[in-house]
């Protein structure tokens, strides 16, 4: 939780007072690996926060899994679209280990919200960060190639490549499981 | 309609978007309203250069503009937006650093304004703004993950026709090459799947 703190106390000033009235609307759910939070077409009830593990969401184009995010350790993950619109989601999020988390359920959020202004600016200083990071991936991806994108991953996310499958890491990335393989040649020390 | 009146109207729009998300009469609006600035841009001019830190928050009330990145010399087309719409450069704009990307006017554009400095200001000023300001980029983010899930889950010809759809004047309003590069799609099969928009004849 002492995480969590740090993690909002870099967006708004919150006491140690106010986090401890919002943990309380905090649910800690414990769960197996391959563990469904929310299917396709399901409307997404809660934000996780990750305490322990590693979660995976994902959709299928035809048949195939396409992943969006491998989130880890103190890492915000639900169906986020669906999750603020309250629509049907489009993703799928499973564990991929054996996961602790804290959940916010919607009606705990808007409740918070209720508090007043500084929970919405909190809500408001969250919801951009998420914006922006979404807009930095997406300017790294048309920006690198597929090579460099694998590198810079790899060097950046060393613990993920030890814990997540290799497919899995391959779909992150958008690049077929064969040229992952090939590039893992170049991560060889010399 | 001279300048003053269309000033008023573009006003009245933006409040009309806002009454869409928070109550705000037209008093507390009007306390607002000031710190807005009508920009105008010529045609191809840039409104943001790579580089530069973007200084505002822009509603188009007039005119097409457009965003893209510039990679190996080659311009990828990030963002196409029409009267109504927001365009700025999210990380520069609110990080407050260089731009990565350059933004564009199509047509001549003119903007309604704020700058950084004030939307900080009415922030702090006006507490109910905030919850304003979260949902505003909500339905940002939502957008676009809406729009980065329809680029990896639809194939070329389905994306081209969605779009044509849904957006029937863009085909006269902007080049093909951006369109192209938008919908990540190649020039030349851009020019072959133009023929799927033409009516249908009849039998006979």
């Amino acid at each position: 939780m002492q995480h969590l703190y740090e993690y909002i106390r870099q967006f708004a000033d919150v006491t140690q007072e106010e986090f401890a009235e919002m943990a309380k609307h905090l649910e800690t759910v414990h769960c197996d690996k391959k563990h469904i939070l929310t299917s396709k077409g399901q409307i997404e009830k809660y934000l996780y926060i990750i305490n322990k593990g590693l979660v995976r969401k994902f959709f299928y184009k035809n048949k195939t899994e396409i992943i969006t995010q491998i989130a880890k350790e103190n890492d915000m993950v639900c169906s986020s679209v669906s999750f603020l619109s309250q629509k049907p989601s489009d993703y799928v999020v499973e564990t991929l280990e054996p996961c602790t988390l804290f959940a916010l359920s919607y009606e705990n959020l808007q409740k918070m919200y209720s508090w007043g202004h500084h929970m919405n600016r909190l809500g408001r200083l969250i919801t951009l960060d998420w914006l922006l990071q979404k807009e930095t991936w997406e300017h790294d991806r048309l920006r690198h190639q597929p090579r460099e994108r694998f590198i810079r991953f790899m060097n950046e996310n060393s613990e993920l490549v030890q814990r997540v499958q290799q497919k899995h890491l391959a779909s992150y990335l958008n690049m077929k499981p064969e040229t992952f393989s090939r590039y893992k040649h170049l991560l060889r020390g010399h | 309609m001279n300048e003053q009146i269309l000033y008023k109207h573009y006003l009245e729009t933006v409040h009309a978007y806002f009454k869409r998300f928070i109550d705000m009469s037209a008093e507390e609006f009007n306390m607002i309203a000031p710190y807005f600035e009508i920009r105008k841009f010529g045609k191809k001019t840039k409104v943001l250069k790579t580089g530069e830190t973007d200084g505002y928050f822009n509603i188009i009330m007039k005119g097409l503009a457009r965003k893209y990145l510039l990679v190996n010399k080659k311009e990828i087309t990030i963002q196409l937006s029409t009267e109504g719409h927001m365009i700025h450069s999210e990380i520069s704009f609110n990080l407050q650093k260089p731009s990565d990307c350059v933004i564009e006017a199509i047509e001549p554009v003119t903007f309604l304004s704020m700058s950084y400095h004030n939307i900080q200001m009415i922030y702090e000023k006006f507490p109910n703004t905030e919850k304003l300001g979260r949902m505003i980029i909500t339905e940002m983010f939502i957008k676009k993950d809406q729009r980065d899930f329809k680029q990896l889950n639809t194939t070329t010809r389905e994306r081209f026709l969605d779009y044509m759809h849904n957006h029937p004047d863009m085909l006269q309003r902007v080049p093909q090459k951006y369109l192209a590069s938008y919908l990540n799609i190649k020039p030349e099969t851009f020019s072959r799947l133009k023929h799927l928009l033409r009516p249908k004849r009849s039998a006979g």
